[in-house]
């Protein structure tokens, strides 16, 4: 039908074009995946992020135009056509309809912070990856790797601590200070990944220096609905399968009831470089997650529990034994430690790691468009690292932390121009170790936190601002030589947010923003003392830190029209006072297995500013060409000197060509080419071992299309990831001493709604 | 109404739940490391006597160095036989471990690397693959003469071979260790 409708339209030299947003009509926010459909033509078009759609080569004439919305109501519409169009679309909310959780946490947002929404296009293109791999699809985001299996996301150069991942609602804590910590999130979990680029995450906490993730499963599914959909995946290059299922249902006779069962199981074997095989590189994982919501006229009401277990390989040519087996290991350009084959076996060195999490959520409706929503959830996270068996069997490193956190928060938008979001969050944590080797001691942390943030909306101006304090008691007990010790540290400040969003246009807008946040030293950065395996180092904190404190400054220029030109312009600026880092010292540690480089922990004062640029053109109907920046300088204000560890600057560049026939009618290939420059901005006074990998270029294809066989309906996907077999390493992998990057990698993923 | 309370009540729980099910105020000894933190290497002359020399790193690896390395004292144009013995010392509490690194005797082997010093040295014991381990060794000392040993422990799972150098696997031990012939 779709391939009729254009070369009768070329036929007859039909070139109008129809374009505009869908809109909630509420709140007028942009509304993501509405079905606009063109009756008479059979044509139908999804919205995107920003609630664009758009036809082209449509010819003079009247048209009936149907838009329809999970969460509304649909309307339908007679249009003339006689020249372009741009027509907006204004969906009534339905009746009984509650709102959903992603419309809920846009409104605790601070709202002039730069966002970036993964689209649901990349969001399917990296089903079966990693969530760190997933979010370093967003511009200045990269990952901090370790080998090939554990992926850190860094936004802005910083990560760990200083990124916050909300899971469900739910800040992420586990043992996260671990540079070779992967978060503990099975991205199958979510529809929506939101990167909040700088410190405006207030809402969720005092110390997303760095920025914040939000991690949001799709809304439970509304009266008498009952959904399901099966995602499987298959990676070449490490023989990976993944399988994923989800089965959500609203049953008939109880419609405000509804519950979501869903579950991933993920195994892969050793990873390929272009010349050999690494030598106990797989994973393996299985999670589970199940919610139930109860919807009521007054208030709604939900439970969410899940389970993430993950075996993780560390490969076995990086796990040294002290300073000189790294110095041998990195002369040489091919690892000597390795076994050239194939294997799901995982040995040791691994990692296994358990996170549970339990969660309780509901919302009261008060008068006066007022809410109040109260959330309470309950983690533990295990972590075992297992180094070598030597003298038993047992992990070096066993953790286990257990978090519980109340948050109580008040909404109110009495009047259209101003919303205001008050509330308090109690947090109680505790760390346990048990290991054969002490690395942090054990500890408990007492949190609250009192914030109030406020949005403005007057003409074609939004005004933010927001203020929050922590308090945080941390007590740490420590047994050396059979007397346990315990000792006391607090921590208190304010942080703060400022923001202004101005619309230019309809399709422009300016945005700036400021904030002051603060991170209390963690317990790694103060008590850690013990040797690091994965580094050949020896780490040791310093139970003198203070606080951490960040000025951070940003603006950013958004154009976005809805058939030509996109672009998106962001600056930053964060200033850093007491920036914690792990910094090389003397002498080295002696032990009997010989010696360490001594790495502690010390403070200095930093800056990071940068640059992240996209650019979008629609060409035509077919072709579509991006480009997009990611730049960044990291410098020591004490020493001038860069700080080391930081991503180098990237381009990328993607052209993607989309076409329709009967059984494919969405079809679309992209071709994304990436160049990694060298790290040339790395301080002359700290001695790396090699100085940073050379630059490097990737290209990808990815082909990607709903397929129609019969009366199903399926989606499929094929990436072929580093096509031409590159051989390169990079400055962001810890094990850039050790090994090459996988090479290609053909990756199959299909996907089935039923 | 009903809902909300019992869920209220449900949530009260969850907090109270925080803690973890190990005591947090009872920590483990920060000291006790499961790691060889003691060495004794006891040379037998062919034909006379033993003499033990001794390594010791009671924090294992902890960041404190060793607290005794006792310097290798051997006659010259000796044949001698060494043994090495490991231990692991926990809370003043001595366990021999020779027997759990012998029982793993196919991934690990040691290294004896003279410098400085004239010493011909051959590992005469073997794993069950027929690969040297280095339990047990010949020394035969020529000349007068001080140097060091490096003497180290290889781990080398998956990895080991029969002409393994030094440097195969990753160091379970390594220490350059004093030695006079006299």
């Amino acid at each position: 039908m779709t391939c009729l409708t254009i070369f009768q339209a070329k036929a007859q030299k039909c070139n109008l074009v129809l374009s505009g947003v869908v809109m909630d009509a509420s709140n007028n926010a942009p509304l993501e995946k509405a079905v606009v459909e063109i009756k008479e033509l059979g044509l139908k078009f999804i919205t995107d992020i920003e609630g664009h759609y758009h036809f082209y080569n449509l010819c003079k004439g009247s048209y009936t135009i149907v838009v329809n919305h999970m969460s509304c109501d649909s309307i339908k519409y007679k249009l003339t056509i006689q020249q372009n169009v741009i027509q907006n679309f204004k969906l009534p909310h339905a009746i009984n309809e509650l709102e959903n959780v992603s419309v809920n946490a846009k409104r605790d947002l601070n709202v002039n912070s730069i966002k970036e929404v993964l689209s649901s296009k990349v969001v399917d293109a990296t089903r079966g990856q990693s969530l760190g791999e997933v979010l370093s699809r967003a511009n200045g985001v990269t990952v901090l790797q370790t080998g090939s299996t554990i992926f850190k996301p860094v936004i802005h150069g910083l990560h760990s601590q200083r990124v916050l991942l909300i899971n469900n609602g739910v800040r992420l804590e586990s043992q996260q200070w671990g540079t070779d910590h992967a978060p503990e999130i099975d991205p199958f979990i979510a529809e929506k990944f939101t990167v909040i680029k700088g410190a405006g995450a207030l809402r969720y906490g005092n110390d997303a220096i760095a920025g914040a993730v939000l991690i949001e499963p799709k809304a439970l599914p509304k009266q008498a609905q009952t959904n399901a959909e099966f995602n499987t995946g298959y990676f070449s290059n490490n023989r990976q399968y993944v399988v994923s299922g989800m089965l959500e249902s609203s049953p008939v006779k109880h419609p405000d009831f509804s519950y979501r069962i869903q579950a991933t199981y993920k195994k892969g074997g050793n990873a390929r470089t272009p010349n050999y095989w690494l030598h106990n590189t797989g994973l393996q994982e299985f999670n589970y997650s199940v919610s139930a919501g109860l919807r009521k006229e007054k208030y709604n009401t939900e439970i969410f529990v899940s389970s993430f277990n993950t075996d993780l390989g560390i490969f076995i040519g990086s796990h040294i034994g002290n300073l000189s087996d790294l110095q041998n290991a990195i002369q040489l350009s091919k690892p000597l430690q390795n076994i050239d084959a194939f294997t799901y076996t995982i040995g040791r060195p691994k990692q296994n790691v358990q996170h549970y999490t339990l969660k309780s959520k509901s919302q009261i409706y008060l008068p006066n468009n007022s809410k109040l929503n109260l959330l309470f959830s309950h983690q533990r996270n295990l972590r075992k690292e297992y180094d070598r068996a030597l003298l038993s069997n047992r992990p070096e490193l066993d953790l286990e932390i257990c978090t519980s956190i109340a948050d109580i928060n008040y909404e109110s938008s009495s009047n259209k121009k101003i919303t205001s979001n008050i509330g308090a969050v109690a947090m109680l944590q505790e760390n346990v170790w048990a290991g054969s080797r002490f690395f942090i001691p054990n500890f408990r942390t007492e949190n609250i936190a009192v914030y109030s943030i406020h949005n403005y909306n007057v003409n074609n101006w939004m005004f933010d601002a927001g203020a929050r304090f922590d308090y945080r008691h941390l007590t740490t007990y420590r047994n050396q030589s059979d007397s346990v010790s315990s000792a006391d540290r607090s921590f208190g400040n304010m942080s703060g947010t400022i923001g202004a969003t101005y619309k230019i246009s309809p399709h422009f807008k300016w945005l700036i923003n400021g904030a002051y946040a603060w991170r209390a030293p963690q317990v790694n950065e103060l008590y850690v003392n013990g040797l690091h395996h994965g580094t050949a180092s020896f780490e040791i904190g310093d139970p003198n830190l203070k606080s951490e404190k960040a000025i951070n400054l940003s603006s950013q220029l958004k154009y976005q029209t809805d058939s030509s030109w996109q672009f998106d312009l962001g600056f930053y600026n964060n200033i850093i006072d007491d920036f914690i880092n792990l910094t090389p010292s003397v002498p080295a540690t002696l032990t009997l297995r010989g010696a360490y480089p001594t790495f502690r922990f010390v403070q200095s004062n930093a800056v990071l500013r940068g640059i992240d640029f996209s650019v979008h053109k629609i060409l035509n109907r077919s072709w579509m060409a991006g480009a997009k920046t990611a730049l960044l300088w990291a410098k020591n204000r004490d020493t001038k000197e860069w700080i080391i560890q930081m991503p180098s600057n990237r381009i990328e560049g993607d052209i993607t060509y989309s076409f329709a026939n009967k059984i494919l009618p969405n079809a679309a290939i992209e071709l994304r080419y990436m160049h990694i420059m060298q790290q040339t901005r790395v301080p002359l006074s700290i001695a790396d071992y090699i100085p940073p990998p050379n630059a490097y270029s990737l290209l990808n294809l990815d082909f990607s299309s709903d397929v129609v066989v019969g009366k199903k309906q399926f989606s499929v996907g094929l990436t072929v990831v580093n096509l031409l077999n590159q051989t390169y390493r990079d400055y962001m992998n810890r094990f850039r001493y050790f090994n090459d990057e996988p090479g290609r990698s053909i990756n199959l993923r299909i996907k089935l709604k039923l | 109404m009903k809902q909300l309370k019992v869920g209220i009540i449900f949530a009260t729980f969850l907090v109270l739940m925080a803690a973890c099910s190990k005591g947090v105020n009872k920590p483990n000894n920060e000291n006790e490391h499961e790691a060889i933190n003691k060495i004794e290497l006891v040379f037998t002359e062919t034909g006379g006597g033993s003499t033990s020399f001794v390594i010791e790193d009671p924090d294992g690896d902890g960041g404190n160095p060793p607290s005794r390395i006792d310097t290798i004292k051997l006659n010259s144009n000796k044949q001698y036989t060494l043994t090495v013995k490991v231990f692991n010392i926990v809370s003043g509490v001595i366990k021999e471990v020779s027997s759990t690194i012998l029982a793993q005797a196919t991934s690990h082997e040691f290294y004896f690397i003279p410098s400085g010093v004239s010493v011909t040295i051959q590992k005469t014991d073997k794993d069950k693959n027929g690969y040297p381990i280095g339990f047990l060794s010949s020394w035969q000392t020529a000349g007068a003469g001080t140097g060091s040993i490096l003497f180290k422990l290889m781990h080398k799972t998956a990895l080991k071979g029969p002409n393994d150098g030094p440097n195969v696997g990753h160091s379970d031990i390594q220490l350059n260790l004093p030695i006079t012939i006299k």
